[in-house]
């Protein structure tokens, strides 16, 4: 025991110290960069075409990054903040509410200054959900909806060659489902967030983009009609067999691979599934949430937005050259990205866009010719009201409360 | 045959029946236990769709070799297997000198508040690990010592120290306080009898103090995750974690991941069974 | 002797390093953790707000909260862990004390899912909890008890024993080996002289066995105790406390409430607490001990 014990630590005390021997190379300013792109992550090659792309151009300057896996890069970033001397120059943030409080905190840097020469690229209103008191604290890099994929194998084997595009539409063809033996829909219980993609749309085709933004934003009551019957369509919808029951214990990816494999005939996620849903198969399409009341809402309405992002480190010691990297990474991921089929860019395309994967010229087509746009809830809201929405909706998906429930708690909770 | 014989050979037989019981029992726990290591191994050669639901628990149908290939290339799991190792190597010493040392004072030292302060050093058995996240971060990043080795290996100890301090205190005082007596006799000072007398007896010590400490810190993923930033700092934990990714994820390279972090373990623990039982038992706490 | 083992300076020497490191990494952070529970705070920037104690007041009372209902989750797997799973590992150590054959294979196989690692294991039970292809439901529907499958993990009713199972399971063998190390250290004598006066098994066990390690006993009790009482690991990769909150413990309340509620006083709150209880349990369950002996 002992000998070994003294062997390994010989061994990897020598290996160490040869590790950090030779690290001597000529002087460049490091800039450090922190991101959730990890190995297997549909965004990992476009960070590494865009990095290698800067390094190519700044060779005096090396971009050290690190990437962390999703769930846990938030409380790293959340401890790093409580000493903000030790965040790193660029570092991945999510828009909305959970880069706001970092904005008031003053750790993330202001980057109205660096934003000019970027302008005709990267349009302002892209930067809306990054921006505070009118000032923009983000680069965003691609942008998101919430979309309805549909398998038309299986749709076929009802009768159905299109994606229902009315709610009567719909529930016909979920009846001729179910009827079938066909599970209609998956969607993921254990994440709420999951969920929420679900019931998001189903408020917004009732009430309409600009009261549900008003709502989120704290601005108008949860106490609303129009949101008390979207949760009773949502159960009903539930009550009548359209959803998977197994989902209810399940993760995202275990629904997301049931879908692909044909075990579900609907599944309502993120556009950032566009690229891996393409690649299964061609018989994948995809399409919006029907309009529930046409007097309030449109078809083209989206749930998304831009969230995803680069910001820089208040605390930064080459603030300049941190914020004009985050600008030129964040165009090259956006670009790579896009074309990788994991995103839609939040950048305006300059480059020949021809390559695109079929679902995702779809949804860039749906955000083109969007009316409106609501960003994700979670993302709308800071940490503690976000979770005790995603609280409701659970509660919501789970059967515990109905409608009047819903927006009653919501209402005497969140203002 | 008299009625003596026939009640002896009654009891055999229900004897020999409950053996059989207790074996088929045993063997069956035998087969729970080892289910998990056989899941893994098979898991970690299948692809994404026989993981998720085509076949669960059966041999995959083709041996995808190359899940570990890709696990190797992708994540630089030897240089976080090195890390993992030269941490935990690290804490191990750090925790039994420190504990040796402290446990010395605890057991053989002639102090007033002894007893209270053995309490104290219990306490730390009731922490919870989670919640000193944020202070040891700020701590840690205020001497400058985020990104290195020290930043885990530091609060590991720390935290493997009062079971350390128990499992030592039972050894310790199974030395007989005669010997102390006759070295001192022979002219031995304090560090005398520490250095040449009790730390050579403590060596049973080591094994059961190196597996705890090794259970604490080998998995470990909150501080791993928190405190090191760089990728050729990462421990394998993290680095396992990190082959997941927000969007997508390739299952079979992180089972080839999972089995490449704790096969090893399994296998130095079957090689050194035999002797982390024995200092168990030579050391079992007398309280 | 006396003279050589009094010395203040050595004792200073010999104790410095573990108060210093005991102190710097587990007792400061207690402090700031009972400071923190005493305000409003997200955890970083300069925005404090003092309290009082009325974090702890909210934590009692308030039901979107519900800390009562994740304490009493996690004190049923004490229960159950010093009930059953002790029992157990007990069972198999006087078992495998008795120089049964095969003896050191079993040890080693029953101490190896001590060894791997917590995401393995909620992998693992994901997928035998899986309502359309775990083996669990799999098995019941092949004997034809198709009416007993469930959405395991998915469902409030069975959820929280669906996450208790693999828990218990995984630490059977760490006890099992304290427990059996303490039985293997009976001098063999007074075992025989107990069999010559023609005691049984059970009555060993019952009289020599059990009495000679009590004191392992309690440090299992304490173990048992305490660590159910800060489980986390499992249960975030298991369930996350879900579904709707039916298997939240204390661990992973706190965990949202420092890294994703941004209240990091409310999570202070609850590390305080939970250090207070599992102290208060061990000091009982010592006390317990103390009062049978």
């Amino acid at each position: 025991m002992k000998k070994i014990l003294a062997i390994m630590l010989v061994l990897s005390m020598a290996l160490g110290l040869a590790a950090c021997g030779g690290q001597k190379a000529p002087e460049k300013t490091k800039l450090t960069l922190w991101c959730i792109a990890t190995e297997s992550d549909a965004n990992r090659p476009a960070y590494e075409q865009a990095i290698k792309a800067y390094q190519e151009k700044h060779p005096d300057i090396e971009i050290e990054w690190s990437a962390f896996e999703n769930e846990s890069y938030k409380p790293k970033l959340k401890a790093a903040m409580s000493d903000p001397d030790s965040l790193p120059d660029i570092f991945f943030t999510w828009s909305g509410a959970f880069l706001g409080d970092f904005a008031a905190a003053d750790a993330a840097l202001c980057l109205d200054e660096y934003y000019k020469p970027y302008a005709s690229q990267l349009p302002e209103v892209m930067l809306q959900n990054s921006t505070y008191d009118g000032k923009h604290y983000a680069v965003p890099l691609t942008m998101n909806i919430v979309t309805l994929f549909a398998n038309m194998n299986l749709l076929g084997q009802v009768g159905w060659d299109h994606v229902p595009e009315t709610y009567e539409d719909l529930t016909a063809c979920c009846d001729a489902l179910v009827a079938a033996g066909i599970i209609p829909f998956g969607c993921a219980g254990k994440e709420t967030w999951c969920v929420t993609e679900y019931l998001e749309p189903i408020i917004e085709k009732t009430i309409g983009y600009e009261q549900m933004n008003e709502i989120f934003a704290g601005r108008a009551t949860w106490n609303e009609k129009g949101i008390e019957d979207s949760v009773a369509v949502f159960q009903e919808m539930i009550n009548k067999g359209y959803f998977d029951p197994a989902g209810a214990g399940l993760g995202n990816d275990e629904v997301k691979a049931k879908f692909i494999s044909g075990g579900t005939a609907f599944y309502q996620n993120g556009s950032w599934n566009c690229g891996e849903v393409n690649d299964a198969g061609d018989y994948f399409q995809v399409a919006l949430f029907p309009v529930m009341d046409a007097s309030r809402a449109t078809y083209g309405q989206v749930i998304g937005g831009p969230n995803d992002a680069l910001a820089v480190s208040s605390h930064s010691k080459n603030k300049e050259l941190a914020a004009q990297a985050a600008f030129e990474l964040g165009r090259d991921i956006c670009h790579y990205g896009y074309l990788a089929g994991s995103g839609l860019p939040a950048w305006t395309p300059d480059y020949d866009t021809k390559d695109v994967k079929p679902l995702v010229a779809a949804v860039a087509e749906m955000v083109k010719n969007s009316e409106g746009m609501v960003l994700f809830g979670d993302n709308a809201m800071s940490g503690d009201p976000a979770n005790i929405y995603l609280d409701y909706v659970s509660k919501v998906y789970g059967g515990e409360i109905d409608g009047a429930g819903f927006v009653a708690g919501l209402a005497k909770d969140l203002q | 045959m008299s009625k003596h014989d026939t009640r002896a050979n009654a009891v055999r037989n229900t004897g020999k029946t409950a053996q059989v019981i207790i074996y088929i029992g045993l063997v069956l726990w035998m087969f729970i236990n080892l289910f998990p290591v056989y899941w893994m191994f098979t898991f970690s050669l299948k692809n994404n769709e026989e993981i998720f639901g085509k076949n669960v628990v059966g041999l995959p149908q083709h041996w995808l070799w190359s899940n570990y290939t890709s696990a190797m290339n992708t994540g630089k799991m030897w240089r976080y297997f090195l890390n993992s190792t030269i941490v935990a190597v690290a804490t191990i010493l750090i925790t039994l000198a420190v504990a040796l040392m402290a446990t010395f004072a605890l057991t053989r030292m002639i102090w007033k508040q002894r007893k209270t302060m053995n309490k104290f050093f219990m306490l730390g058995l009731t922490i919870p690990i989670h919640a000193s996240v944020v202070p040891v971060y700020v701590t840690l990043s205020r001497l400058n010592m985020l990104n290195t080795y020290w930043a885990l290996i530091i609060p590991y100890a720390a935290f493997s120290l009062s079971m350390a301090i128990l499992v030592c205190t039972g050894f310790m005082n199974e030395i007989p306080r005669e010997l102390d007596e006759s070295a001192c006799i022979d002219g031995c000072n304090i560090w005398g009898i520490f250095f040449k007398i009790i730390v050579p007896l403590m060596k049973p010590a080591v094994a059961t103090v190196g597996i705890y400490t090794f259970l604490q810190c080998w998995n470990e993923l909150m501080f791993a995750n928190i405190f090191i930033s760089k990728n050729d700092l990462k421990t394998l934990p993290v680095g396992v974690q990190g082959l997941s990714g927000q969007y997508t994820t390739n299952w079979g390279p992180i089972g080839a991941a999972l089995v490449m972090a704790t096969f090893p373990t399994l296998f130095v623990y079957i090689f050194l069974s035999r002797k982390i039982q024995e200092s168990f038992i030579a050391g079992a706490i007398k309280g | 002797m006396k003279k050589v083992y009094s010395n203040k300076l050595h004792l200073i020497i010999f104790l410095l390093p573990a108060l210093l490191l005991f102190c710097g990494v587990l007792i400061a952070p207690i402090g700031a953790s009972f400071y923190y529970s005493l305000f409003d705070w997200s955890g970083f920037g300069a925005q404090k707000t003092f309290l009082g104690l009325s974090n702890y007041k909210e934590l009692f009372t308030s039901d979107s909260i519900n800390f009562m209902k994740a304490l009493g989750n996690s004190l049923l797997l004490a229960a159950l862990s010093v009930f059953l799973q002790l029992p157990l590992a007990l069972g198999l150590a006087l078992t495998l004390g008795k120089k049964i054959k095969g003896e050191r294979a079993f040890l080693s196989v029953y101490f190896m899912p001590v060894l791997i690692s917590t995401v393995v294991i909620g992998q693992l039970w994901l997928k035998i909890y899986n309502p359309d292809y775990g083996i669990l439901n799999v098995f019941l529907r092949s004997i034809g008890l198709e009416n007993l499958t469930r959405i395991w993990l998915g469902k409030k009713e069975t959820a929280l024993g669906a996450a208790f199972v693999p828990i218990l399971w995984q630490y059977v063998g760490y006890h099992m080996l304290l427990l059996y190390a303490g039985v293997k250290s009976i001098p063999a004598e007074l075992r025989e002289a107990a069999m010559l006066d023609g005691a049984s098994d059970g009555k060993v066990n019952r009289y020599i066995v059990l009495p000679y390690i009590k004191p392992i006993l309690r440090i299992s009790v304490i173990f048992a105790v305490t660590g159910s009482l800060k489980s986390f690991d499992l249960i975030y990769v298991l369930t996350n406390g879900g579904p709707l909150h039916a298997t939240e413990v204390p661990s992973t309340l706190m965990i949202s409430m420092l890294f994703l509620r941004n209240r990091y006083g409310m999570g202070s709150t609850i590390a305080v607490m939970l250090i207070v209880l599992c102290f208060a349990f061990a000091l009982l369950i010592s006390a317990i001990f103390r009062e049978e002996g």
